[in-house]
């Protein structure tokens, strides 16, 4: 860490926060590249790109999870090199208000708000911090209880738990990153009331959100990251949400996200799949027909159950009540294994968690649903596999062109590739899709649009979760809405369908 | 407002293809390490004994880490998925109890019983940590105690004596100069491997290893594999007791005791990840190999037996230390 406290050059007032010229790889890969960023105090900037353009690699490093490679970092003007760890950062007031906070459901408020400060935990302290957790309250939320456990709280209180905690180290910077992912519009409202009077108080505040509206609503400035670089800074007035969306994704954007929805014609095909109230802890009661060459989306916000809803048809969950009726006969799906040999296919969000072994090869990813087909009396078929790899590797496009590649070292978009070239060879015709392009960047984002419209095309029933409405409204020939574990609704993606109207459905403001 | 140029495509590549070997660069330091690491005790034992290099000495050395070796290819697989066992040394201690017995109906009845006890156990750990959920680390401890009370209650804790000539020619004899004991651990060794590189149970082995939810996902038994790869150790276990009584000529209910930290120590050091997916067996042999030549330079030394089971220790946290190391930036 550089020791020389340097003040900030230019004659502009201060800066609350000021990244210049910040850098950083990893392992060979460039996350960030000569970023410069900042925050005044009473000010919101908004921070905007796709998934991976490296937003949260910036918070990050303002939070001392990572350290730059190049670069510095001025807090109020003051010069550093590195935050040393996320105590640090606390110490100086930098506080991050993720999507899912980060709290101690067992503790009460005041403790939580407490937490990691001395003392938080003694008893003899209790009275002394709950009048101070109440003091912090007031202003934020007078109604919350500071005695409440936070264990029985909604996601929107704990994040007022979390902005508290940071206001109580004095807190100067605070970054939201994608707050109200969890949020129905009204508590997303009670967020933005707080947000502003956080401003008045003179709190430099970041705002990273993937969506326009918000953006629009919330902040005076925007910076739009595209591939770890800055590709746009302003007031965010002079942009309209179009321009900002366009900057977002590069200029592909129009031609991807173009709406080729087929509407009842698609939707005639003969039925594969059929759920009957189907249920387990989370979901309940869904009734859901798939038929052959539809495109079927499934909106909801997260924590509703849509992840729970295609694990449990796929046997990864267990099920409780209901049937899975595959070609008009009820399906007994206990487990991975079985689903597969009803040609069912899962397709999971959480890739490097859930989908690939990272220290295997791409042929092997491959395989890993394909043994039955690629090995005779225990032995790999390593020849036949390759063959039937490289024809995958052609016909997806899947870079680099080679069997033997580590998938770690694959970027998103073809990593997919080759989950789907799995399940494709696998013989797979449901296809259950959870985020297919968390995390790939436009352009391949489009490929896999592509290659969604074409598996149906084969005649496979596809369904998409997705949390980026745009990508549904493209996409889908249907879509259905899922909130609190229920199918509330489902609607034919016509032409007068809006993202505001899903939304509202989604969060359950507009009764289906 | 400012619009700064787009970022070209190429830079992106550029990092790809450098990261691209990355990994087998690592890879390549902790092999070099371990080498290194061989290279340096051996050098340092001859120079202080006159001893250690002669042939005599280094085939001794093999003969006394054969046993740690078998049970180590054993470990290896295991940890490979991500698992432990700590009951080895106990399997080693009930299944040549009950070979012993057995031994005087017929060699291959003797055999065939302890390999039988082997799989067993093994199975019985495998179910219960598969099926049942239950953590590795806790069956394996609570079974380590079950086994090694089973041995001992079988002959109520005397040994067995008068061990079969031919038995002990099998097992602990000698094949064109070279001891059975070693053959038997290189052949246990390659067949091992040659597991991990073409069968598909292999394969799998490392994918549950490597990310068991993903290899879940995508159909394959996970529970099967596991299971598999305790009874695999459990089988390995009692073939190293076979060459313990052989060797011995006797059998003893506290035999393979504290094999269980010898053969972790002989998996890590061989390349064996403790965070799964990674492992060689033929690097477990290179590992039993270190830690047999150090115990045998150690008491050339004369240093007291107590010291080596220090040593030892000392040896297998700096193997797993530098495991993590390497290992933890994925």
């Amino acid at each position: 860490m550089r020791s020389a406290a340097r003040a900030q050059t230019g004659g502009s007032p201060t800066a609350a926060l000021r990244f210049s010229g910040v850098a950083k790889a990893f392992a060979g890969v460039q996350a960030l590249t000569n970023v410069d960023f900042d925050v005044m105090g009473g000010e919101v900037h908004a921070l905007l790109g796709e998934n991976g353009a490296g937003k949260s690699t910036l918070m990050k490093i303002l939070f001392g999870v990572y350290k730059p490679d190049a670069g510095e970092i001025f807090i109020d003007g003051v010069g550093t090199a590195a935050i040393a760890d996320p105590r640090s950062a606390l110490a100086m007031g930098i506080g991050l208000v993720s999507q899912e906070p980060s709290v101690v459901p067992q503790l009460d408020v005041a403790q939580n708000i407490f937490l990691g400060q001395r003392g938080a935990l003694t008893l003899s302290n209790r009275r002394r911090l709950r009048d101070a957790a109440r003091q912090i309250l007031d202003t934020l939320a007078p109604a919350l209880p500071e005695t409440a456990r936070v264990g029985d709280l909604g996601m929107a209180d704990r994040q007022i738990v979390e902005i508290a905690r940071t206001l109580a180290r004095g807190g100067r910077v605070i970054a939201f990153d994608e707050p109200t992912s969890s949020l129905t519009p009204s508590e997303r409202d009670g967020l933005f009331e707080i947000i502003r009077s956080l401003k008045r108080a003179g709190k430099a505040i970041v705002y990273i959100s993937h969506r326009m509206s918000e953006i629009q609503t919330i902040s005076d400035r925007v910076t739009v990251l595209r591939d770890g670089r800055v590709v746009a800074a302003g007031r965010t007035s002079d942009f309209t949400p179009g321009q900002l969306n366009n900057l977002i994704a590069g200029r592909t954007l129009a031609k991807e996200l173009a709406r080729q929805p087929r509407g009842k014609e698609a939707t005639g095909g003969a039925e594969i799949l059929r759920l009957e109230e189907l249920s387990n802890d989370t979901i309940k009661g869904i009734n859901l027909v798939l038929r052959r060459g539809e495109i079927f989306g499934l909106a909801g916000l997260v924590g509703s159950g849509r992840t729970e809803l295609v694990r449990c048809v796929f046997g990864a969950d267990p099920r409780t009540a209901g049937k899975i009726v595959i070609d008009g006969a009820p399906a007994k799906i206990d487990g991975p294994s079985e689903a597969m040999a009803a040609g069912v296919a899962l397709i999971p969000e959480d890739r490097r968690g859930q989908s690939l072994v990272p220290l295997m090869t791409v042929e092997q990813n491959f395989g890993l649903a394909n043994y039955h087909a690629f090995s005779r009396s225990g032995l790999v078929r390593g020849r036949a596999r390759r063959r039937e790899i490289n024809r995958y590797i052609d016909e997806l496009d899947i870079r680099p062109k080679r069997t033997d590649a580590q998938i770690r070292d694959l970027s998103g978009g073809n990593q997919q590739k080759v989950v789907i070239a799995r399940w494709l060879h696998s013989g797979a015709r449901v296809f259950l899709f959870d985020e297919p392009t968390r995390g790939i960047d436009v352009g391949a984002k489009a490929e896999i649009h592509d290659l969604l419209r074409r598996l149906s095309a084969r005649g496979a029933a596809v369904l998409v979760i997705s949390s980026e409405l745009p990508e549904l409204l493209a996409l889908a020939d249907e879509i259905g809405i899922m909130r609190d574990g229920r199918l509330t609704q489902i609607l034919t993606n016509e032409p007068g369908l809006t993202e505001e109207r899903l939304m509202k459905l989604a969060s359950g403001e507009l009764a289906a | 407002m400012t619009l700064p140029r787009a970022p070209s495509q190429a830079d992106g590549r550029l990092a790809d293809k450098a990261h691209h070997r990355g990994r087998p660069r690592v890879e390549l330091a902790r092999q070099a390490g371990v080498a290194i690491g061989c290279v340096g005790l051996f050098i340092v034992f001859s120079a202080l004994t006159s001893t250690f290099y002669q042939p005599a000495n280094l085939l001794d050395i093999m003969l006394q880490s054969s046993i740690n070796a078998v049970i180590a290819v054993g470990m290896t697989l295991v940890v490979m998925t991500k698992g432990i066992d700590l009951s080895v040394g106990s399997i080693v201690g009930v299944s040549s109890m009950v070979a012993a017995s057995v031994l005087p109906q017929g060699i291959w009845l003797g055999v065939g019983a302890g390999a039988l006890v082997g799989l067993a156990c093994g199975l019985l750990n495998g179910i219960l940590i598969a099926k049942l959920r239950l953590p590795d680390f806790i069956v394996t401890l609570g079974t380590m105690s079950i086994f090694r009370g089973a041995a001992l209650i079988y002959t109520d804790g005397k040994p067995i004596y008068g061990i079969d000539k031919v038995f002990r020619s099998i097992f602990a004899g000698q094949l064109l100069g070279i001891p059975t004991p070693v053959l038997l651990a290189a052949a246990i060794a390659l067949l091992a491997y040659l597991l991990i590189r073409f069968a598909s149970l292999g394969e799998q082995i490392v994918a549950v290893g490597g990310n068991e939810e993903a290899a879940r996902l995508s159909g394959i038994d996970v529970d099967r594999v596991k299971v598999c790869v305790y009874a695999l150790s459990g089988v390995l276990s009692s073939i190293a007791g076979f060459i313990l009584v052989a060797r011995i000529g006797a059998a003893e209910p506290i035999g393979g005791n504290g094999f269980e930290l010898q053969a972790i120590g002989a998996a890590v050091i061989g390349g064996a990840s403790l965070f799964g997916g990674e492992g060689n067996p033929l690097g477990s042999l290179v590992g039993a190999l270190t830690l047999g030549a150090m115990r045998n330079g150690l008491t050339l030394l004369n240093v007291p037996s107590f010291w080596q089971f220090v040593a030892t220790g000392v040896v297998v946290i700096l193997a797993v230390l530098a495991d993590q190391l390497t290992r933890k930036r994925r």
